[in-house]
């Protein structure tokens, strides 16, 4: 059920009205089980049922046992673990099993072994990437005390499942959520707008802006060989705003819905191509992953007993300075690993969205003393607007370069894409007649979609800058009604007649479903 | 209240410029619009079929002759799985003394939706209980997955990309036009045919589906006791069309119905080298020769009305004046000419 479908649609509309209509103590259940029909609409089988199954009741039984031995600390650690074993087992069996078997034909391709590894296909569930880490993130709560065991399984069922979150998150956790899932809401009127508007943006996003450039995308990434240079250029620099948009407008969606039900869920995304560093931007961006890695990987790991030693060896031999950053960048290597192996079992994934994006954020930590020497020898002023657009474009020609990687089918596919970046274009034969018109139809968009593209992104980049100053919907509803409802009509029809979808569009085309 | 009120106004004009912007975007989408503009009750004739029926039988030219008056619920290359409920529609709205079915296309592929022939009939129809069983009834023989009959249920999924298209002209003619006949510049184009098939004895069997629809819609002729006369035009046939039609009209007559085919009449002459404007349609004046003498025809062996002085039918009067005035603008010709 893809979030911009017509079913979607008028399942949520159901759901709503349902959960408004019914007595508040039981809303809970409403959403427990539009949660169900969610996650079991598209793939209903007894295998995705297992799958679910073991999810919930590792996470209910041994969440259950964590709290009850919460004074014996080996044994609620035993559970600990043991549920997190269950649940990553799973993980990794359903969405690693082809990165190990594609290494492990890799390795006999090394070492000249005449065995391939054949690749199999899983069944997963929808959003599976996502409550895997939500329930780990559930049992560790339980185990440091931040929270308490959920008595009643139904209630741990829709903590896990909570539809709008399942295909493109964000992570929730279990003590900011609690109160909001399975507490009673009224029906608030501006509630609705606010939430409403909020879905009219994340369908403007996605439809008129992520589809029609996914049209442009698609096209040069389909054939490298023939774009070349200035195209593949532009489809590398154009792919992470199809993908912000994408996601960032599905996002919008599921806080619109929930925002409508009293629902109050965190935030993803606050502006990240603002951003300056590449560290600046991954606070900006899937705040929530981040957030999540950071407080279950990250510290861990820096607290751990080896990193402890670890740091005191490497103060002692590099020095106190040098020598405490060891630890802290093998513990951020780790996590953008494991950032880099959520978003999927490939490798490009990894290089992608994991391991440069370390590279990038290590250099600029290594580098910034020697920068900053350079800027005050050259006598450059850091402060004025010049230099923040320096540095916020050269983290988005960063992020663009990282996503090579990220789209790419393969590694071999990336580095092809990156040579395809520096050879000459052969523009005359795109042309076929050199016009404008000729040359847009031969990347997938004609001149009318490029001048509403170019309009979709002008409204974007607007809204952006003022969601810089504060909540853009608040400043919305202050205005005179005239100038509100103009700017409703004008967004509703722009999603309407100049939105992708419908016959020749695929509905389920949303980047960050597939984790 | 206040906010209850506030809704509403909001939802009271998306709904108005909803109608507003769809009725731009739609502007030439309707193929049987002509139809839908009628007065209830005022039709006579109603005329259901393929491309034929549209260009071949002048239903201006029939009323200035005779003064019956007939509708038109035609689109291009329709296929038979359509008629039943175009009847249906029909029946809604009119209560004509004579529905005329067109069979060139009975033995055509039913699933071929590559033209869209599907949507021409669908999107036509207005929004009613009848339109979601032609939904239903017709994409079942095509290979359209049921998850995507929700683009036919919601014509706009389709269609909201039309606004690139606006401004642009229609290059169908106008089918709001002359009552429902197709005239413009194509029509009066003149290409030699070579005669194909058109007076073949042959018989093929029907395709399992072909015979089931047709068998189907005869059923439902019989049940709502409707006064039906199947028309097969003169044109030429390609892909056993003819041998087809032989087969359906076997059926059609053992059922105790009267198939009308022209191909068949010796006192029908149509020229084959002037009077087509492409390989299946008349042109203006081999439409003329086929509607002066099928109208004379109807007039004769049914008990048709002549409204002709009644003023309530002016309408007919003056889209038949249109026709005139617009022969002459686009061949410059005299239309005295015409009916000679």
């Amino acid at each position: 059920m893809a979030l911009t479908s017509l079913v979607f649609a008028l399942f949520s509309i159901i759901t709503v009205a349902i959960y408004f209509i019914v007595p508040k103590k039981i809303q809970w259940i409403v959403l427990l089980i539009s949660s169900i029909i969610f996650l079991f609409y598209d793939n209903l089988n007894l295998e995705t049922v297992v799958q679910a199954l073991i999810i919930l009741l590792s996470s209910y039984f041994c969440g259950r046992l964590i709290d009850k031995y919460k004074e014996n600390s080996k044994k609620s650690k035993a559970f600990l673990i043991l549920g997190i074993f269950l649940i990553l087992t799973q993980l990794v069996y359903l969405k690693y099993t082809n990165l190990f078997l594609s290494t492990a034909n890799h390795i006999c391709n090394l070492f000249n072994i005449d065995y391939q590894f054949k690749f199999v296909q899983r069944n997963s569930l929808i959003g599976i990437s996502y409550y895997s880490l939500i329930m780990i993130g559930y049992l560790v709560d339980i185990f440091r005390g931040v929270t308490e065991a959920q008595k009643n399984i139904f209630k741990c069922a829709l903590f896990m499942s909570y539809f709008p979150i399942l295909s493109s998150g964000p992570f929730i956790r279990y003590e900011d959520t609690k109160g909001e899932l399975y507490g009673e809401h009224k029906f608030s009127y501006e509630f609705m707008c606010s939430g409403l508007v909020r879905i009219l943006w994340g369908l403007f996003k996605i439809l008129v802006i992520s589809q029609r450039i996914g049209m442009f995308v698609d096209t040069v990434w389909a054939d490298l060989n023939a774009y070349r240079a200035f195209f593949t250029i532009a489809a590398v620099l154009f792919f992470p705003l199809q993908l912000y948009t994408n996601f960032s407008g599905s996002i919008d969606i599921i806080m619109g819905i929930s925002e409508f039900m009293g629902i109050r869920l965190p935030e993803n995304f606050t502006v990240p191509f603002a951003s300056s560093t590449m560290t600046e931007f991954w606070r900006n961006w899937h705040i929530t992953l981040g957030a999540w890695l950071r407080d279950y990987i990250f510290y861990p790991l820096q607290k751990s007993d080896i990193m402890q030693k670890l740091n005191k060896k490497c103060k002692k031999i590099f020095g106190k300075k040098v020598g405490k950053k060891i630890p802290l960048y093998i513990s951020m290597l780790i996590m953008w690993f494991a950032i880099g192996v959520w978003h999927g079992g490939a490798y490009t994934y990894i290089i992608g969205s994991g391991l440069l994006q370390f590279l990038f954020i290590f250099l600029e930590d290594v580098l910034e003393p020697i920068s900053k020497r350079i800027n005050n020898k050259l006598g450059i002023n850091t402060e004025v607007f010049s230099y923040r657009l320096y540095k916020t474009i050269r983290t988005y020609l960063l992020f663009s370069f990282s996503m090579i990687f990220f789209r790419a089918p393969s590694v071999s596919g990336a580095i092809n894409a990156i040579k395809s970046c520096f050879m000459l274009n052969n523009i005359g034969a795109l042309l076929g007649r050199s016009n404008l018109s000729n040359l847009l139809n031969n990347i997938g968009l004609d001149v009318k979609d490029f001048i509403v593209l170019s309009g979709a992104i002008f409204i974007l980049f607007i809204v952006e800058k003022l969601a810089l100053k504060g909540n853009v919907r608040k400043k919305l509803f202050k205005q005179n009604i005239v100038f509100r409802w103009t700017v409703l009509y004008v967004l509703i029809f722009m999603i309407i007649i100049f939105g992708c979808y419908g016959a020749g569009y695929n509905p389920a085309n949303f980047i960050y479903r597939q984790f | 209240m206040k906010k209850i009120i506030k809704s509403i106004i909001f939802l009271i004009i998306f709904c108005i410029l909803c109608i507003i912007v769809f009725k731009v975007l739609w502007l030439d989408q309707t193929s049987i619009g002509c139809f839908y503009g009628e007065p209830q009750n005022t039709l006579d004739i109603i005329n259901i079929g393929g491309s034929n029926s549209y260009a071949h039988f002048n239903t201006t030219l029939a009323y200035n002759l005779y003064g019956f008056t007939t509708g038109v619920l035609a689109t291009d290359s329709q296929p038979l799985s359509a008629v039943k409920y175009l009847l249906e529609e029909s029946k809604k709205y009119q209560n004509p003394k004579l529905y005329i079915i067109d069979l060139a296309k009975v033995g055509d592929n039913l699933g071929n939706i590559q033209d869209g022939q599907e949507r021409k009939v669908i999107d036509s129809l207005k929004n009613s209980k009848n339109r979601i069983d032609a939904i239903q009834g017709m994409l079942k023989y095509t290979d359209v997955k049921k998850e995507d009959y929700i683009n036919y249920y919601f014509s706009f999924l389709l269609y909201h990309n039309k606004w690139k298209n606006i401004g642009s002209i229609n290059i169908i003619g106008n089918r709001t036009l002359y009552k429902g006949y197709l005239f413009y510049k194509l029509t009066v184009g003149i290409e030699p045919q070579e005669t194909y098939e058109w007076d073949s004895n042959k018989r093929i069997e029907l395709k399992q589906e072909n015979k089931e629809v047709l068998e189907d819609l005869i059923d439902y002729i019989k049940s709502n006791q409707l006064n039906v006369l199947f028309v097969v035009p003169k044109r030429s046939y390609i892909n056993n069309g003819m041998e087809y039609i032989n087969t359906a009209t076997d059926i059609i007559q053992a059922n105790g119905y009267e198939v009308f085919n022209f191909n068949t009449l010796d006192d029908f002459e149509v020229d084959f080298d002037k009077d087509f404007y492409n390989y299946a349609h008349l042109n203006v004046w081999g439409a003329t020769k086929y509607t002066r003498y099928f109208s004379k025809y109807l007039k004769e062996h049914y008990n048709l009305p002549d409204h002709r002085n009644d003023t309530q039918y002016d309408s007919w009067n003056s889209e038949y004046k249109r026709f005139k005035a617009d022969y002459t603008k686009i061949t410059g010709k005299d239309f005295n000419n015409l009916l000679q």
